[in-house]
């Protein structure tokens, strides 16, 4: 049997008063504390090279060419299947490190590359599978739009510069070194 | 000609004070969402307007476009009448409150030539008519209660009848003793006792009659820590629980229109009403302001107080109204009066 001892109340205390001004000084205080709540569309939250948001096709800086060969590795890697790809050829030049035009060459890139992002579950395995460095998790979060139509973005959308996606093109080489280093079957 | 000034300095000062009373009961209902965020760490409504101003209206808005729904079972005609009848008798309350001595409209003057004070109807028995329309407000909350035909809402309508009813005594006898000291029913004749220098506030000459009417004010208002009428955790919404819509925002409306006038009646017995401490001829927006600006303190009080203490237990809330609260106010008032008739007079 539990016996719950109850505490003897002094006379201050039976009187009530002091301790409702005790309560009240400390509220009083606590309303000049900062505030804990943050000002979600303009203090957005922090991202680092870990978060995987949307993914994002990476372009070369100098010329602004984008990387992807449409080879459809992502496309198949997809297990929401939500990427589509129709690729072409296209004439691109080889440049030297002095920007002197050496020679042409034909390389594929994607004519139509649509992500729907309704389906898109965000697993990162695209940028596992590319095999060309050219699709990455960018830390973009913002997802909504009026329609279900301008939810599958295209490559107008979908195109960032390298430079941008940076931070984590770094990462998963980073991850992938750790992740080979202690791999068996190399 | 008189009687067309007459009226329109009638309809001119209803206009004024009425607007008043509706903007600053808004604004406290922005102010209570405001200071109850910033004691638990958060922001408030900054969204709407300029920190948040308009969220008042926003709400407005939102509560006229709701649908209105009544309950099948409830008694339609009392259903629709009761938040009238909740918000009437708490803005009526004002008609009587004077905001300064002496009325800034032109042609302004009682029968003796002089010059009204600064209220829509500066009535001698102002004390007593605030009271009844206090004391009518139950009305409203009883009749919300027992139309909604639910177990919740007539709990809460009891409560709050049973409530009201106990703390109205106390308060009205605390009142009394002011009533005594200063020899008047009349809201200006009592503000006018107290003005010149801050220690003739009968806050310090009656501080057991001010904490007693000042709790029993609470009570009186259903607000924390009495608000049992409607009691979430217990009671859902009390006797507002079956309310939707505009109705709803009438209780709403109704209950902060109340908490203003209780709050000036506060002032008006105990802190000075609309007299400038230490200046006692101050020209009457002067006095328009000190009158708000205590009102406004006090208004925070009651905001302050909510978010601060917990609730009652219903009985210990009867036990404290009809145990402490209605001894001690007699025995105050005995002794104010024994004091004033052994003083001889005023």
């Amino acid at each position: 049997m539990v016996v719950v001892k109850r505490k003897t109340l002094s006379f201050s205390e039976k009187l009530y008063l002091p301790e409702i001004f005790k309560g009240m000084s400390m509220t009083f205080r606590a309303m000049f504390k900062p505030r804990v709540t943050r000002q979600y569309p303009e203090e957005p939250l922090p991202t680092s090279e870990v978060t995987r948001g949307q993914p994002r096709l990476a372009t070369n800086d100098e010329d602004g060419s984008i990387r992807c060969v449409s080879c459809g590795l992502c496309e198949v890697a997809c297990p929401a299947y939500a990427i589509t790809i129709d690729g072409q050829d296209t004439e691109r030049s080889a440049i030297t490190i002095s920007g002197d035009v050496t020679e042409k060459f034909i390389e594929r890139e994607p004519k139509e590359f649509e992500i729907d992002m309704l389906r898109c579950i965000l697993c990162g395995f695209c940028e596992e599978a590319c095999p060309k460095d050219a699709i990455f998790m960018s830390d973009e979060l913002e997802l909504a739009d009026f329609t279900r139509k301008d939810l599958i973005y295209g490559l107008d959308k979908l195109k960032r510069p390298v430079s941008q996606l940076r931070p984590r093109i770094d990462y998963i080489y980073k991850v992938n070194e750790r992740w080979q280093a202690s791999s068996s079957t190399r | 000609m008189e009687m067309l000034i007459t009226i329109a300095v009638i309809v001119a000062k209803i206009t004024c004070i009425y607007g008043g009373m509706i903007t600053i009961a808004a604004l406290t209902t922005l102010a209570e969402r405001k200071v109850s965020a910033w004691i638990q760490f958060r922001h408030g409504p900054n969204r709407v307007g300029p920190w948040g101003l308009l969220q008042p209206l926003a709400d407005g808005v939102k509560f006229i476009f709701k649908e209105e729904l009544v309950p099948d079972s409830a008694n339609k005609w009392m259903f629709r009448l009761a938040p009238a009848l909740a918000a009437m008798p708490a803005m009526m309350g004002v008609a009587v409150i004077p905001f300064a001595a002496e009325s800034p409209f032109y042609g302004d003057v009682n029968q003796a030539g002089l010059t009204n004070p600064l209220a829509i109807a500066d009535l001698g028995i102002g004390v007593l008519f605030i009271l009844a329309f206090s004391g009518l407000s139950i009305y409203g909350i009883i009749l919300g209660g027992w139309a909604s035909n639910s177990k919740f809402s007539l709990l809460g309508a009891i409560r709050a009848t049973a409530q009201m009813v106990s703390y109205e005594l106390a308060m009205i006898i605390s009142i009394m003793a002011i009533v005594v000291m200063s020899g008047s029913f009349n809201l200006t004749e009592i503000a006018n006792a107290q003005s010149g220098e801050i220690w003739n506030w009968n806050i310090f000459s009656q501080p057991v009659a001010f904490m007693l009417f000042l709790i029993a004010t609470f009570a009186e208002t259903n607000r924390h820590p009495f608000d049992f009428a409607e009691c979430e955790p217990e009671l859902v919404g009390g006797f507002h629980t079956e309310f939707s819509s505009m109705r709803f925002a009438l209780f709403f409306l109704g209950e902060y229109c109340a908490i203003f006038v209780m709050c000036c009646m506060t002032v008006l017995f105990f802190l000075g009403g609309f007299h400038v401490p230490f200046w006692e001829e101050a020209p009457w927006f002067l006095q328009v302001g000190a009158m708000l600006a205590k009102i406004i303190a006090l208004l925070f009080l009651f905001i302050w107080v909510r978010w601060t203490i917990p609730r009652f237990r219903f009985d210990q809330l009867m036990g404290l109204g009809w145990k402490v609260f209605l001894p001690v106010a007699i025995v105050n008032l005995l002794i104010t009066g024994g004091v004033v008739s052994f003083m001889g007079g005023n």
